[in-house]
């Protein structure tokens, strides 16, 4: 069956292309203008995925994250305007899966809502070995290997990355790694985690400045791109 | 008016000494002197004839002249005379006279003594005149330097009045045209002091009428204090409030030098006046230029792509069946590239808009290369074409940023760089560390920086002189505000073998 799609954004002209779009696709599509009519859509038809748009004309976008995560994991993606960087760690600390910029190519879309709907699949099994590009990281062994040659990483920077390819493909927050890897009474000390994604790159990357794999999503966290 | 005493220095020549204290020392010395002058008259009488004890009070009125005013040693004349009748002439202890000569002897006397006396204080006069000359040249001469330096309307006000307390002793207020407006009436401030000055009242009435009030004039003359209006040439600039030393009236030749001083003081706060009315009309004609550049620029900037937009968009709609696949695509290509144009550029203005409102930065401690990289990104399709290099030091150069806004300066540099450069050739970026500052260069091998534009590209509106690339001319100008607002400087210059340099220095930090 094809995934069901739900759409909340009040901007007509956006849903058109939404629509076309995901229908072009092979998604099933709903749509909502307002965010009552959201969290109504997203309790009764359980979509396999909602796109929300922040702005929206009667509550606050955050509200209907805050409402639909009270009953449902299903993954959410954040349409949003580009300056809004707080608004987005926000969303996103809500807990919503990831975020497409304003405006936004219909490839990068496609490529994001792709990623959020195979994360929401349960795993059959836990590959204990995670390949992509030139690194390949063996959590049984706990051991990281670049072109097949073992690289030596800390503690802090192999649990990053475990905690980033556990999310591979998904934006993750600043906040959200700082717990998983420090624990909740680090969370002011984002510089850290710079330096030692820093770090990772220069271990991991061909080019620490134009990374293939370990991205900054500027203002907002980090992705680990596997593709 | 105790307060007043601690105000004046003891000794200033403008200052007038009280009459009466004038009076009782004058008769004083001409008292002594004469009676000096009779006993050593009496003492020589026996050994000389009367004719050459006159000498002896001729000396007298010209040490009375040289001591006291010219009417004390006219005086000092006329007693001289009768003196010498009395004592020394016979028939002595008496007025009258024997032999009739000594009418002759009396009259010479009386007009030497006249001569020499009125002689003698005129020169003192003029002596004393001059060193009041200079004095006042001097007073005036330091008010002048200290006003120049004066760049308020507060300071202006509050120097006069200190320096015109030194010189004429008392106390003394400015009122300025703007504060008069602002503070009128001040109860609380001639209430805290306890001073009668300023009054409101009169205040106002002097700058009405533009003439003295209070204190020694027709008007309000019951008044403690005398208020001298300041004109400047363009009209009243405010009011100096005088409270004179004990109450003192001015005498003319002191009022008379009180109105050049306010007169002084008048061109200085009109002055300054004039200097903020010219800056706050460049500013006016400075906005006014921009909003022109910005409505040309912007109309013109905004029109286009969207031309090419609604066009593209109406041949679809319109002929979009009869067209051949590959122009079909040509046009959905130039809708999305144009559409991605209009984007960027109101990205500009809406930066451009909040830089100059004063940005707020959030700044934290970041790896210069996640921010380079964060921008490389942005182009990925556009530099697949291209040879793109960074060059790192060994460690990582850390800089306390907003990530968000330094991450723009790089996208428009590397903007830049591809505008300006042909299709192909190298982008290098390079970082380095040095004592206190990180430099990072963002080099091309284009057309370079035209000669002597080397400051004038980070101008709003300042475009390159290129056939084919369009933008606002606001790339720079952004890259330049938020490089300052990071305490940083930006720089460009032609690179040997051709091409541009943007270099910026942001000051280093240390992960604490």
């Amino acid at each position: 069956m094809n995934p069901l799609i739900l759409v909340i954004e009040d901007d007509a002209p956006i849903r058109r292309f939404l629509r076309a779009t995901l229908s072009a696709e092979g998604y099933v599509y709903q749509e909502a203008f307002t965010a009552e009519d959201g969290i109504i859509e997203a309790n009764t038809r359980r979509p396999d995925l909602i796109l929300l748009d922040l702005g929206l004309p009667d509550q606050d976008g955050l509200e209907v994250i805050r409402r639909v995560r009270e009953s449902s994991q299903m993954p959410i993606l954040i349409l949003s305007a580009r300056d809004k960087e707080k608004d987005k760690v926000a969303a996103l600390d809500l807990g919503a899966d990831d975020y497409v910029a304003k405006p936004f190519g219909v490839l990068e879309l496609l490529a994001r809502i792709r990623v959020a709907l195979r994360h929401s699949v349960p795993r059959t099994q836990d590959r204990a070995v995670t390949r992509f590009g030139r690194i390949e990281i063996d959590m049984d062994e706990r051991v990281v290997k670049v072109d097949g040659e073992k690289i030596h990483l800390t503690r802090n920077e192999y649990k990053l990355l475990c905690v980033l390819s556990k999310h591979a493909g998904k934006l993750v927050t600043q906040q959200q790694l700082l717990n998983e890897v420090w624990g909740p009474n680090r969370l002011d000390e984002a510089q850290y985690l710079r330096v030692y994604i820093a770090n990772l790159r220069r271990k991991l990357e061909a080019d620490p400045a134009r990374p293939q794999h370990l991205q900054t999503e500027p203002g907002v966290g980090y992705r680990l791109v596997v593709d | 008016m105790d307060t007043l005493v601690g105000l004046r220095s003891p000794d200033s020549p403008l200052r007038s000494s009280e009459p009466r204290v004038r009076v009782v020392r004058e008769s004083a010395i001409t008292l002594v002197v004469m009676t000096s002058c009779t006993v050593l008259a009496l003492a020589l009488r026996p050994h000389l004839a009367a004719a050459n004890l006159a000498m002896v009070y001729l000396l007298g009125v010209v040490i009375v002249a040289l001591l006291c005013s010219r009417w004390t040693s006219v005086l000092a004349s006329f007693l001289s005379v009768v003196t010498f009748d009395f004592f020394c002439v016979p028939p002595y202890l008496a007025l009258g006279i024997d032999d009739y000569q000594y009418l002759i002897t009396f009259g010479v006397m009386l007009a030497v003594a006249l001569i020499v006396s009125t002689q003698t204080t005129r020169i003192r006069a003029q002596a004393q005149e001059a060193v009041g000359r200079q004095v006042r040249t001097e007073a005036l001469y330091n008010l002048s330097r200290q006003l120049t330096a004066q760049y308020k309307d507060g300071d202006v006000a509050r120097i006069a009045a200190q320096c015109a307390e030194e010189t004429f002793g008392g106390s003394f207020v400015i009122v300025s045209k703007e504060e008069k407006r602002n503070t009128d009436p001040d109860p609380h401030r001639s209430s805290a002091s306890g001073s009668p000055m300023p009054d409101p009242a009169l205040v106002q009435w002097a700058f009405d009428h533009g003439e003295k009030a209070g204190h020694g004039t027709k008007q309000f003359s019951e008044a403690p204090a005398l208020y001298v209006p300041l004109r400047g040439a363009g009209g009243m600039v405010g009011v100096m409030g005088v409270l004179p030393p004990h109450g003192d009236f001015l005498n003319s030749e002191k009022m008379q030098f009180l109105e050049v001083f306010a007169n002084q003081t008048a061109l200085a706060i009109e002055r300054i006046g004039s200097q903020r009315a010219a800056e706050s009309a460049q500013l006016q004609v400075q906005a006014e230029k921009m909003r022109s550049s910005l409505l040309s620029a912007v109309s013109h900037d905004l029109r286009t792509p969207l031309a090419s937009i609604t066009g593209a968009a109406s041949t679809l709609r319109v002929q979009g069946d009869k067209l051949e696949s590959g122009t079909r695509g040509e046009l959905l290509d130039s809708i999305a590239d144009e559409a991605e144009r209009l984007s960027r550029l109101v990205g500009n203005l809406l930066d451009m808009t909040r830089l100059e409102t004063g940005p707020e930065l959030r700044r934290e401690m970041y790896p210069l290369e996640e921010i380079l990289g964060a921008a490389l990104r942005r182009f990925e399709r556009q530099l697949e074409h291209r040879r793109v290099t960074t060059q790192l030091p060994e460690t990582v150069p850390m800089v306390y940023a907003d990530e968000v806004l330094l991450g723009q300066v790089f996208i428009n540099l590397l903007e830049n760089a591809m505008k300006y450069s042909p299709e192909g050739t190298p982008i290098e970026l390079s970082a380095e560390v040095m004592e206190n500052l990180v430099a990072v260069e963002v080099r091309d091998r284009g057309s370079g920086i035209p000669a002597g534009e080397e400051q004038e590209i980070f101008e709003k509106f300042h475009r390159g002189k290129t056939n084919d690339t369009r933008g606002v001319g606001l790339g720079l100008a952004i890259c330049r505000a938020i490089v300052q607002a990071h305490r940083g400087t930006i720089t460009a210059y032609n690179r040997a073998g051709g091409g541009a340099v943007f270099r910026i220095c942001l000051p280093s930090q240390e992960l604490s």
